[in-house]
C-alpha cells in the first residue's frame, strides 16, 4: 500500500496527462480548419475526437484516468462553392474539414478548467505533506 | 507524571476501543490524518475522471464510521505472534457518492464539488496537524 498522499499526486498527475492530450488534439483541429484534400474532390482533414478512459493502477490501487482512443468525427464535411481550389471538383464544391471552431474552443475551455482542477488536487497534496514535515520542525 | 511514557505507546491498551487516556488524542489525530489522505486520493480519483465516460464518484466513509469501527486486535502472547494488519487508508471503505448530476456519459462528477471537498480536506488537515504540534509542545513544557 502505498502512501495515500503520494497515490493522489500520481493520479492529478495522470489527470494533467489525459488534459494535455486533450488539448493537443484541440489544437490540431483549430490549426486544420480550412486544411482541405490537394486533389479535386479529395477529403478534406477529418476532425479527432479524444476519449478517456478510467484504468485501475493496481500498485496504487487507485483509478488513473488514461486516453482509451484517439478517434475521427463520422460527421459529415461541409460543402462550399470555391471553382479556384485545387480540390473543387467539377461543380466547383470543396469539401470542407468538419471542425467547428466555436465547439473545439468550448472544448479548450473544459479542458483548461480541468487541468486546472488536477493542478489544485497536485498542489494541496503537496502542501499536506509539507504540513506533516513542518511538524518535525520545531519540535 | 505517566503522560510521556504513555506517548510512547503507539497502541495504547483498548479493552472496548474507547480507551480513556488523554494522550489519545495523538491516536486519534493520526487517524485523523489517514483518513483526510484517504479523502484526498477519493478526490483526486474523481477530478482525474471528472470527464472519463461512466466513471461514478467515489467518497470515503465519514471519519465518525472510522472511529466507531474498533479494529477487533487479537492477544499476543508471544514477541513472535503476529497481529492484524494495521487498518490502512485504503481499506477505508470506499463508497458512492451522492450522483447530484449526471452527464449524458454518465459521469457523476461535479467538479465544483470536489473543490469544495478538497478545500475542506486542507482545512481539517492543517488542524489535526496543528493541533498534535501544540499537543507535542504541552508534553515537551511538562518534561523540561
Amino acid at each position: 500500500m502505498q502512501d495515500s498522499l503520494e497515490t493522489s499526486l500520481r493520479i492529478a498527475a495522470s489527470g494533467l496527462q489525459a488534459q494535455s492530450a486533450r488539448l493537443r488534439v484541440v489544437s490540431q483541429n483549430i490549426a486544420n480548419a480550412q486544411s482541405t484534400g490537394s486533389t479535386p474532390g479529395s477529403d478534406p482533414y477529418t476532425r479527432q475526437t479524444v476519449s478517456f478512459e478510467s484504468e485501475l493502477d493496481r500498485t496504487l490501487g487507485a483509478n488513473l484516468v488514461q486516453v482509451k482512443s484517439i478517434g475521427v468525427d463520422p460527421s459529415p464535411f461541409k460543402l462550399q462553392h470555391d471553382p479556384g481550389n485545387p480540390a473543387a471538383d467539377e461543380n466547383g464544391m470543396v469539401k470542407m474539414p468538419n471542425v467547428d471552431v466555436l465547439m473545439e474552443l468550448a472544448d479548450m475551455r473544459e479542458a483548461n478548467r480541468s487541468y486546472e482542477a488536477n493542478l489544485q488536487v497536485a498542489k494541496q497534496s503537496a502542501d499536506m505533506m509539507n504540513t506533516t514535515i513542518s511538524l518535525m520542525k520545531d519540535a | 507524571m505517566q503522560a510521556p511514557s504513555r506517548r510512547i505507546d503507539r497502541n495504547p491498551p483498548s479493552k472496548n476501543g474507547v480507551p480513556l487516556s488523554s494522550i489519545y488524542l495523538f491516536e486519534v489525530a493520526s487517524q485523523k490524518s489517514q483518513w483526510l489522505s484517504a479523502r484526498q486520493t477519493a478526490i483526486a480519483d474523481n477530478v482525474a475522471n471528472a470527464t472519463t465516460p461512466g466513471y461514478r464518484a467515489v467518497d470515503i466513509q465519514p471519519f465518525s464510521a472510522v472511529l466507531d469501527s474498533s479494529p477487533i486486535k487479537l492477544a499476543t502472547t508471544n514477541p513472535a505472534h503476529l497481529s492484524l494488519p494495521q487498518s490502512e487508508p485504503g481499506a477505508l471503505g470506499e463508497t458512492e457518492a451522492d450522483p447530484t448530476e449526471q452527464t449524458l456519459s454518465g459521469n457523476t462528477v461535479n467538479l465544483e464539488q470536489q473543490m469544495i471537498n478538497l478545500g475542506d480536506v486542507n482545512r481539517d488537515y492543517s488542524m489535526s496537524a496543528n493541533i498534535r504540534r501544540a499537543f507535542h509542545q504541552l508534553i515537551l513544557a511538562a518534561l523540561k
